[in-house]
């Protein structure tokens, strides 16, 4: 309902206490507007992320190896390096391969940093230079295994290694909201906690083969793997939502 | 009438030395003769704070009038530097620009109006580019070359010390109208040309003082009694400038230098002076509207030898700090030879990028954020690390090339992004990493042996798929791939590392499975993991996460 200037309480209190009950809303043109999102170009995931990646937001892909978590990466990159928006990339591990197709490479900033601290604080550099969508890979910094029973772990006494810092994530997600970026990192485990406002996990299916084992011309033909947009700060947490990973897409 | 103007930096050795380190500005500072600091240097300049010091002293006799005065010495990279900061100060202001000494440039002051005003703004222009690039300098515009730069020198004593965050400020300036040239050297005494002591001396025999004294004499027996001096003479005191003036392209190189006072045998030292050096460039830059695409280091050894280095910046930039932490990978990867006694930075400019964002498209970093980032990025994981991705023109699995990160422009609407499925990626291991696969008596791999997460059972497995590749060229490729998946999940595509290997227990044998010919215990060793098919198999890397 739209209601005239001088309908309105002429107090100021009155006028709150409307704001504040929903019975006066401001105009949508005055409101300042939401930037899109970026979708990733998954129709069912970009539904249970209400359309994308969030602008100035921090998101998590958990997923074991070979669950899809660099396929979505990837896949990530690619709708939005298409969209003509600036990328970037930081993989600590070296896993990319610029062979594949779908990424825009020419808006794509790949940078290797040689350690996960490294690695953070490039992602820091890249939301500070309003890149629209940073990555940053830290599937290849396995999580530590769990040590066997009866084993005997040997102490020694070296110079302690450098140490991310206490809440490099809380930094992350600081700089990604002033600056508008997205920031999407990929890991075995979940490694952002609160800090994140959307954890999307992955799950390992069956792999797929076409052939009986031990014939020739056995091929693979894919792998299964069920996702879920497990934690968001702005909606409920989706159902689950299978996807179907070929070796080559149709 | 043509209208010249002369910017003139007067003591140069001075200005340079406060122009490199600004904090002595406020200090009784002296600059003695480069080569002895010793107390018989002589005093090139002195700041006013430094009272009773004065040029042509020695060093001893300066310090005697003033005990706390701090002296340096004179520096000729640092007087190049500051000379070409005058240059470029000039050039800011009218692009046609004449260096006819160090410190001292004449340029054209022709249709400048449109922008400064009249001669006065023109001036004022000058005398502020200078203070930009911290130099103090006198102003003159006149008609001619010779009488511009009588009226900078009539605006010398209006110069006054004041310290800027850049150097040193307070310039002055002169302009002689045209209606009033006559008047202006009339009154112009003969001690304030630069002249022969000879010449000056007969003059005086004459009773001659000043200018306009020696425009009164007829010019021929004036020339047959003084020679071809008193003709040049004669024609500066009516005005005639017979010198046109010849402006000269501008230098493609930004340089700054420093020497030092003792050898320098670790990067600590250096980094002072980089800090110093890049501040000033930088700000040369900044004036021009310039970013740095690449940085060339000179550095002067003990033994009198240059070692030349290059920084290729991964995107142009004019951020002290990236700077600087790129020059401190450069020196300590490959730490000179002996020990370092001068500086010299160049830098290569290039435009600043100034390309308007689209109104409707994404709203990205700006040319210049990125280029700052870009080369953040660089100094802090190295410039090879950081770019373009790019793929080899040739089949080698897995090759990647990163070239200069240089986006096209963003589109003026944004793109809808098409619906896409997901698909396997694989996940290179960069260098391939070496396991044991054992296998049973059919040749089927049963359990990978390797580092970390890439050992295991194989709970399924496909292959050999042989890829011949490159067959064209002088370094054929050969080699069997197999696509294990581990227990836990793990796919992987192995590859046999020696595939032209001789048959044996230890390696496996081209075209067949590993390890058929060696038997219950066959071991296919050194499997390279990582690679992907080639053009005969399936075509897909595998080992996606």
């Amino acid at each position: 309902m739209t209601l005239p200037a001088r309908r309105l309480p002429k107090d100021p209190r009155a006028l709150e206490d409307l704001l504040r009950t929903g019975q006066v809303r401001r105009a949508p043109a005055l409101s300042p507007r939401a930037p899109r999102p970026l979708a990733t170009g998954i129709e069912k995931l970009d539904a249970a992320l209400g359309g994308g990646l969030a602008r100035g937001q921090l998101h998590e892909i958990v997923a074991p190896p070979g669950a899809g978590g660099t396929a979505l990466l990837h896949a990530a990159l690619a709708a939005a390096t298409r969209a003509g928006e600036l990328c970037a990339l930081i993989d600590p591990a070296d896993a990319f391969d610029p062979r594949r197709g779908g990424i825009d490479l020419r808006r794509l900033l790949w940078a290797r940093p040689l350690d996960p601290v490294q690695a953070l604080r490039a992602a820091e550099i890249a939301l500070e230079a309003r890149f629209a969508l940073v990555a940053l890979d830290l599937a290849g910094s396995a999580p530590k295994s769990a040590r066997p029973r009866g084993v005997i772990e040997v102490v020694r006494f070296e110079k302690k290694l450098p140490s991310p810092g206490a809440s490099p994530w809380a930094r992350l997600a600081r700089r990604a909201e002033k600056h508008g970026g997205a920031l999407l990192v990929l890991a075995r485990a979940a490694q952002a906690g609160t800090f994140a406002s959307v954890t999307i996990e992955l799950e390992r299916g069956p792999t797929l083969w076409d052939g009986p084992p031990g014939a020739p011309g056995r091929l693979l033909r894919g792998v299964r793997a069920i996702g879920a947009v497990s934690r968001h700060k702005r909606m409920p947490p989706s159902g689950p939502l299978p996807f179907h990973l070929p070796l080559e897409a149709p | 009438m043509p209208r010249i103007a002369c910017l003139w930096v007067p003591d140069l050795p001075l200005c340079a030395a406060v122009r490199a380190e600004p904090r002595l500005a406020g200090a009784p500072l002296a600059v003695a003769q480069a080569g002895d600091l010793g107390g018989r240097a002589h005093v090139l300049g002195a700041t006013p704070l430094a009272e009773g010091v004065e040029s042509g002293q020695t060093l001893a006799e300066a310090r005697a009038v003033c005990p706390a005065l701090v002296h340096r010495q004179a520096s000729p990279e640092r007087e190049r530097a500051a000379a070409q900061a005058a240059l470029e100060a000039a050039a800011t202001v009218s692009p046609r620009c004449e260096e006819a000494a160090p410190g001292l440039v004449y340029l054209d002051a022709d249709g400048l109006s449109r922008l400064f005003g009249d001669d006065r703004g023109v001036a004022r222009a000058l005398v502020a580019a200078a203070e930009r690039v911290g130099l103090r300098a006198a102003v003159g515009v006149a008609a001619g070359k010779s009488v511009a730069l009588l009226a900078a020198r009539a605006a010398a004593p209006d110069l006054t010390f004041e310290p800027t965050p850049q150097g040193i400020g307070g310039g002055a300036f002169r302009v002689v109208a045209p209606e009033e040239q006559a008047a202006f050297l009339s009154g112009l005494p003969l001690l304030a040309i630069d002249l022969p002591d000879e010449l000056q001396q007969t003059l005086r025999r004459f009773g001659l003082h000043t200018l306009g004294e020696v425009s009164r004499l007829p010019p021929g027996p004036l020339a047959a009694r003084l020679g071809p001096e008193g003709a040049v003479l004669w024609r500066l005191a009516k005005g005639h400038d017979g010198s046109a003036l010849a402006p000269r392209p501008q230098p493609v190189r930004f340089e700054e230098g420093e020497e030092l006072e003792w050898d320098a045998q670790s990067i600590e030292p250096l980094l002072f002076l980089w800090k110093a050096l890049l501040d000033r460039l930088t700000q040369r830059l900044r004036a021009r509207g310039l970013m740095a695409r690449e940085l060339l280091l000179r550095l002067r050894l003990a033994d009198a030898s240059w070692d030349d280095r290059a920084v290729d910046l991964a995107a142009p930039s004019r951020e002290v700090a990236p700077l600087l932490q790129l020059l401190r990978l450069l020196v300590e990867g490959r730490p000179p030879a002996a020990g370092v006694t001068a500086v010299r930075l160049c830098a290569m400019p290039v435009p600043e990028v100034l390309d308007q964002l689209p109104l409707f498209g994404p709203r990205g970093a700006s040319p210049v954020q990125l280029a700052t980032a870009v080369a953040r990025l660089s100094a802090l994981v190295g410039p090879e690390r950081v770019g373009q991705a790019v793929a080899p023109d040739r089949w080698t699995p897995f090759a990647a090339e990163v070239a200069r990160f240089a986006p096209p422009p963003p589109p003026g609407v944004p793109d809808e992004a098409p619906a896409a499925q997901l698909e396997l990626v694989a996940r290179a291991l960069r260098p391939p990493r070496t396991a044991e696969v054992r296998c049973d008596h059919a040749g089927r791999p049963l359990l990978v042996i390797g580092e970390g997460a890439l050992g295991g059972r194989v709970v399924a497995s496909a292959g050999p798929w042989r890829t011949v590749a490159e067959w064209w060229t002088d370094a054929p490729v050969a080699l069997d791939s197999y696509d294990l998946e581990v227990a836990g999940g793990l796919l992987l595509r192995a590859s046999p590392a020696r595939p032209h290997a001789s048959r044996g227990a230890a390696g496996p044998v081209p075209g067949g499975r590993p390890g058929r010919d060696a038997g219950a215990a066959a071991v296919a060793r050194a499997v390279r993991i990582g690679f992907r098919g080639g053009k005969k198999t399936q075509g897909r890397p595998i080992g996606g996460h």
